[in-house]
């Protein structure tokens, strides 16, 4: 008993480690702006979203342990019953499913919404199991691009790919296109309205532009004969790819606009701090604050295009010229 | 080809680097060594443009790294420390990719790629993404991305760690005949018996300061002992828990 304490231990400091996803919910702008937005929806919602927000904690704990060392400590194999069976409530999330049961059984919410719950929770064990990724074949199909920085589009195009963000953005913009192929008259601004929605799901990866790029990353970076501008440009050039595509069934211009602000505001912080990022999570941005102001001015970009002019458009590309210079010198001299 | 005069660099109150001043000639082969935390990848962040020095001067190629980082970064290759790879691109891609920053000839980088992953023994694992290589391949792809725009200089920052011997064999056949060409190699490692039998020239640090600066054949006992007597003497506990020794 006393080696699987002592396993539990370590895994219990492992787990309290990754608070990664509890903070990429608090500090994603699409969380944030979501409940502004729906809190006449009342506690529902707040739990559908939280629990598709927090999807991404639950995995197996045990999963922490490599299987190779875990094979080596000389455990029993009761010992190893004992772990499986305890191990799961290292999780928050399962005594969160325990809580909403007690909830369910108390009849405060619905057996149904509690076994979506769960649902999401034994889904995301069982595919901590699993090579959670994008098929191998899915990141090489990705295009080549023309110049000097293909390769680094690329990268940066497979590294959206491997957030929770881009996922958000594309159920959003597949949802609509579903609504409009299906010949329901949609009101011209929930048009303005979901633009702005697709690009703010993307707005916080735009806060940490390196997040995922790793130490060693950053170093080549700093060691290729590039500008600092031209590796921002390669970051922002696949983020813009994707927004293009994803903002075609809504209002793509004004959307376009947005994504342009949201660059511009968070070229900044991207180069001052680069907060790492881990894969299949949703984005941290570098502060609330940050990303209200960013949420804002996007939501204003946006408007002026669809509801004036759509030369709003022209000083939105200024404003992120100006930032990606500006933000590229900064990387340069935070070369160390 | 590299210059430093009185090289120093401070991390708040620590001295990492302490007044460094040494010379290396073009076509060179020279070991930079000292122990764990000497300030050996200090050095060579300066020496690349990565780190502002504190106080003192350097001169790569005839640039100052500080005042010309992209014009350097154009001269040089280098194998970092960390390697400094991406997870998301594979092997070939890192060789395209600075075949196309450093302004190689598409062809001319596809060629150049074709036979470093042929010489490294990569070609098995050229469509493997960095993230699912091991350390072994990691090393052998920024090796071959050090080497692939043909540089002036190579700095390698402990290039023969966690490799196998045949690659490090011709490892270093390749770094013996890029210095024929007059290329400058200034590398860092801890394997002394490869070092020995490659460099042309030694430079030792201790706590961030010059010990030694020689040619090779100018060392006064083999390498290892020298090392020993003039950077850090070995001491070997006694671990008496693991039982008396067998006779």
């Amino acid at each position: 008993m006393a080696r699987v304490a002592a396993v539990l231990k370590a895994l219990a400091r492992a787990v309290a480690r990754d608070q990664k996803s509890v903070e990429s919910v608090v500090g994603n702008n699409f969380f944030f702006v979501s409940a502004l937005l729906l809190r006449q929806a009342g506690t529902f919602i707040y739990l559908i979203i939280g629990l598709v927000l927090l999807f991404p904690l639950s995995t197996d704990p045990l999963r922490k342990i490599p299987a190779s060392r875990l094979a080596l400590w000389p455990l029993d194999a009761r010992d190893h019953r004992l772990l499986r069976v305890l191990s799961p409530w290292i999780n928050p999330m399962t005594w969160l499913l325990a809580g909403l049961a007690l909830w369910a059984g108390r009849g405060k919410i619905t057996l149904g919404l509690w076994a979506l719950a769960a649902g999401l929770v034994a889904a995301g064990f069982l595919l901590s199991d699993l090579p959670f990724a994008p098929a191998d074949s899915l990141k090489r199909s990705i295009p080549r691009f023309p110049g000097l920085l293909n390769q680094l589009i690329r990268k940066n195009l497979r590294e959206i790919l491997s957030t929770l963000d881009i996922y958000c953005a594309l159920l959003l913009s597949l949802l609509t296109l579903l609504f409009r192929l299906l010949g329901r008259p949609l009101p011209k601004e929930a048009l303005l309205a979901l633009s702005i929605l697709v690009v703010l799901a993307l707005s916080s990866y735009a806060q940490c532009l390196f997040g995922l790029d790793g130490r060693a990353g950053i170093s080549r970076y700093h060691l290729l004969p590039l500008r600092g501008w031209q590796i921002l440009a390669a970051k922002d050039a696949a983020l813009l790819a994707i927004l293009i595509l994803l903002l075609l069934p809504v209002a793509w211009l004004a959307g376009m606009a947005a994504a342009l602000v949201a660059l511009a505001f968070g070229h900044g912080p991207s180069v001052q701090t680069v907060r790492p990022q881990m894969r299949w999570r949703f984005s941290t941005g570098s502060s609330v604050m940050l990303g209200i102001l960013q949420a804002m001015s996007m939501g204003a970009a946006g408007a002026a295009v669809f509801l004036s002019s759509t030369w709003f458009v022209l000083p939105c590309a200024v404003a992120w010229l100006i930032s990606l210079w500006a933000a590229g010198r900064a990387f340069e001299r935070g070369a160390a | 080809m590299i210059t430093c005069r009185n090289l120093t660099r401070r991390f708040a109150d620590f001295t990492a680097v302490d007044s460094l001043s040494f010379e290396v000639a073009p076509g060179a082969i020279c070991a930079f060594l000292g122990p764990n935390g000497a300030g050996k990848s200090t050095t060579v962040k300066m020496l690349t443009g990565l780190l502002p020095p504190t106080s003192g001067t350097v001169q790569v190629c005839g640039l100052d790294p500080a005042a010309k980082p992209i014009e350097l970064k154009r001269q040089i290759g280098v194998l970092p420390e960390d390697l400094g790879l991406f997870d998301d691109l594979t092997v070939e891609e890192h060789l395209l990719l600075t075949g196309a920053v450093y302004g190689v000839d598409r062809h001319v980088t596809r060629e150049r790629a074709d036979q470093l992953l042929h010489a490294l023994s990569l070609e098995n694992g050229r469509r493997t993404f960095a993230a699912s290589c091991s350390h072994g391949m990691r090393k052998k792809t920024a090796f071959a991305m050090a080497l692939l725009p043909n540089p002036r200089v190579l700095f390698l920052d402990e290039p023969f760690e966690a490799i196998d011997p045949v690659t490090s064999k011709i490892m270093r056949e390749i770094l013996e005949s890029v210095a024929r060409r007059g290329i400058t190699v200034f590398l860092t490692s801890h394997i002394l018996s490869v070092v020995e039998q490659i460099a042309t020239q030694l430079i030792m640090i201790g706590g961030g300061r010059l010990v030694w600066d020689s040619p090779i054949s100018e060392l006064p006992q083999d390498l290892e002992k020298h090392y020993f007597e003039m950077v850090e003497t070995p001491v070997v506990e006694e671990l008496e828990w693991l039982g008396s020794p067998r006779s």
